[in-house]
């Protein structure tokens, strides 16, 4: 049998990056199914009467929300040209950076030739502490927990906050971040329609809540899911760049897992061979 | 006396803690407008007091840097620079403004690149890993390999491509196998939970309290 | 072309210093961590600013006044940093954990434990109705859930008749655990490999710009 040296790990990433670079410079563009999953989260969106309330709410690790940016901003994208109001609604001290992030990059403002007027038709709160209690607070009273926005401005001269007082404005709950513990108050305790745009890790987790209230909670799953609703809007982002070269790298993640098991039959081989 | 009122403020913070608890609970499950505005009073007092604690990571960083700057310990120039750079972060932000672009520009530079980067390089670990660690030696290395190259190769576009049906394994996969390990973590984290709260209400836990330390 | 923006040079000399850890330990990662430290700390504080701004604008307008409780409270809980004084911030942690207590005891007895329950008693009825893949979607969730719930809950030995068939339903549990960590491992690839992507993408294109 032929032998199967061990590679160094540095082999592996000397190709690894290659193929990352690869696909950064060559993007291969191989085209993605639409899943069933995001189709039904961008058929509610959809359905919402313009001028529904929209919440934005949750985002913890800039870093690992930015996967579930890729269909957040789509998201924004969609609510914009449907007529719709978000209100973000930070709940960790990175939310209010990857909050704007998404607004900002949607270019859904004005001032990026958008339709949304900030205070008018979205509107981003300071970060507010407390997980659990800021989220029950804010279903209970809006204006009793939230005084000014992440500006400055009491929220009294929003306009937008004339018509949010507290849950029953809501319309939808969206979540781009692993907030399977917001679900328990958005929609368990008060019965609000829930987006989780989750991460691909959160994914089973929280499709726990999406099995609970299956009317009521929808997902994305990841990546994916960012690049199926990007399809759907009809935009290239994030999600459509990282699956590019997923394709490629789910190839080698397979092609070195055989290359590991050869290389086991191989040394399972050449430890007979010394018994003999 | 110190005995005397560590037994006072053990108690008092005990007395705390279960107002604080029963006004979410009575709120819920009875309906009364004063136990309502309860409730909701110290929900908003608990989100106000919790933003002090925003601050306690830089009292915490700086006196532990001070010291080993001071003290001329291993990495302390990396200290010191940290510590200039906190300093002048804090100046720019507070000047600048949370929302501002000049912030924004500043935080997705620097704080957000690195941490993208960090993960990010998770997948060149993790490939090697992959490499060593799926040897197919068990059925158990055999059931846990094989699940995730499956899901590995389901969530890929080319596979998509060739076999139409991948999505539909997937999210078959993820909403019933992954699925049902969740659900039995979130019932026994539940109940878990639960055992844990009615501890706390019944003081059995004292050390995040600090009930069990002397004045 | 390459980029003349300063804020991409620091950005992409950022993404070098921490990929340099590939390399082995190096004082360009060290800077790169103490960046990271530096930035993530004093974010924490100028978050804090419009946060106690907002939280504290009804204290000073004088619309309520009671709010001076909460300020102490948070005076308080800063004191968790001095091991001297740290008994100090044990009232306003005691209003954390007792708020965050009462909530979660009523949302997870709510949720995770009536709401699963109660899911897995309706999927359990739904096994004998419905199309095919949903059908033996719903025997995997029953036998997976009690299957794993045994071997979770019961760790301990068992002795009687009853042991033997008892530590094949723990066994089975186990390989239902290791199933969805494999699954979960698996899906959550995607999420590395597209954070790995968006790290070489602002290399690539957005500072060398090929």
């Amino acid at each position: 049998m032929v032998e199967i040296p061990e590679l160094k790990s540095q082999h592996i990433w000397v190709v690894i990056l290659c193929v990352y670079i690869f696909t950064s410079v060559y993007p291969i563009g191989v085209p993605f199914r639409m899943s069933e999953a995001t189709l039904k989260a961008y058929n509610f969106i959809d359905s919402l009467p313009p001028g529904s309330i929209v919440i934005m709410g949750g985002s913890g690790v800039f870093a690992f929300d930015l996967e579930s940016s890729a269909a957040m901003i789509a998201a924004i994208k969609h609510m914009a040209r449907k007529g719709l109001r978000l209100v973000a609604l930070p709940l960790g001290t990175e939310a209010v950076q990857f909050q704007k992030y998404c607004i900002d990059t949607a270019r859904v403002d004005e001032k990026y030739g958008g339709p949304w007027k900030y205070g008018v038709d979205y509107a981003v709160l300071p970060y507010i502490p407390g997980g659990s209690a800021a989220v029950v607070s804010f279903l209970t009273d809006v204006h009793a927990l939230v005084s000014t926005d992440v500006m400055g401005n009491p929220i009294s001269k929003l306009p937008i906050f004339e018509d949010l007082h507290d849950y029953r404005d809501i319309a939808l709950w969206t979540c781009p971040h692993w907030g399977f513990w917001i679900v328990r108050y958005v929609t368990g305790e008060r019965g609000i329609p829930m987006i989780g745009f989750a991460q691909a890790a959160a994914y089973a987790l929280y499709s726990v809540y999406m099995m609970i209230y299956p009317d009521k909670v929808w997902l994305t799953n990841g990546f994916l899911g960012g690049a199926q609703y990007e399809k759907l809007v009809g935009i290239k982002g994030l999600g459509h760049a990282a699956m590019d070269s997923y394709s490629l790298i789910s190839i080698f993640v397979v092609f070195f897992v055989i290359l590991g098991n050869l290389r086991l039959l191989s040394s399972i081989k050449e430890e007979e061979e010394v018994i003999e | 006396m110190s005995a005397t009122l560590t037994y006072i403020r053990t108690y008092l913070v005990r007395v705390i803690l279960i107002i604080a608890a029963l006004s979410g609970l009575v709120t819920w499950y009875f309906v009364s407008p004063q136990a309502d505005a309860i409730a909701n009073e110290l929900q908003i007092w608990n989100t106000a007091a919790a933003s002090w604690t925003l601050f306690v990571g830089i009292i915490t960083i700086f006196s532990h840097y001070i010291r080993s700057v001071m003290k001329r310990e291993r990495y302390w120039p990396y200290q010191l620079y940290a510590m200039i750079l906190m300093v002048l972060w804090c100046i720019m932000g507070v000047w600048s403004g949370l929302y501002s672009n000049l912030y924004q520009t500043a935080y997705l530079s620097t704080k957000i690149t690195l941490h993208i980067a960090i993960l990010g390089q998770l997948i060149f670990f993790f490939i090697s890993g992959v490499y060593r660690t799926f040897r197919i030696k068990t059925a158990r290395t055999l059931l846990y390999a094989f699940l995730a190259l499956i899901m590995v190769v389901l969530n890929a576009p080319w596979m998509q491509w060739i076999f139409p049906n991948a999505e539909k394994v997937t999210f078959w996969l993820l909403n019933n196998v992954g699925m049902s390990g969740e659900r039995t973590l979130a019932i026994t984290g539940g109940i878990g939970g639960v055992v844990l709260s009615i501890r706390i209400l019944l003081g059995l836990e004292k050390g995040a309290l600090r009930a069990t330390e002397e004045i | 072309m390459i980029s003349t923006d300063p804020w991409v040079w620091l950005s992409a000399l950022l993404t070098l210093c921490s990929f340099s850890l590939l390399y082995g330990d190096n004082p360009f990662f060290r800077f790169a961590q103490y960046t990271y430290t530096a930035t993530v700390v004093a974010h924490s504080v100028v978050t804090g600013v419009p946060t106690m701004r907002d939280r504290f604008m009804p204290l000073f307008t004088g619309q309520k006044p009671l709010m001076v409780v909460p300020f102490i409270l948070g005076i308080m809980a800063c004191f968790i940093v001095y091991r001297k004084y740290a008994w100090v911030a044990s009232f306003p942690y005691a209003l954390f954990i007792g708020v965050g207590t009462g909530l979660s005891v009523r949302a997870m007895v709510a949720t995770d434990i009536v709401g699963n329950l109660k899911a897995v008693i309706r999927e359990a009825g739904d096994i004998v109705v419905g199309p095919m893949p949903s059908r033996l979607g719903n025997l995997v969730r029953v036998i997976f859930i009690i299957t794993t719930m045994i071997y979770l809950f019961f760790t301990l030995f068992h002795k009687g008749p009853l042991s033997k068939p008892f530590r094949y339903l723990m066994t089975f549990g186990k390989y239902c655990f290791l199933a969805y960590m494999g699954i979960s491992v698996g899906n959550a690839i995607m999420q590395i490999s597209g954070l790995c992507t968006s790290a070489i993408n602002r290399l690539i294109r957005t500072w060398l710009g090929l």
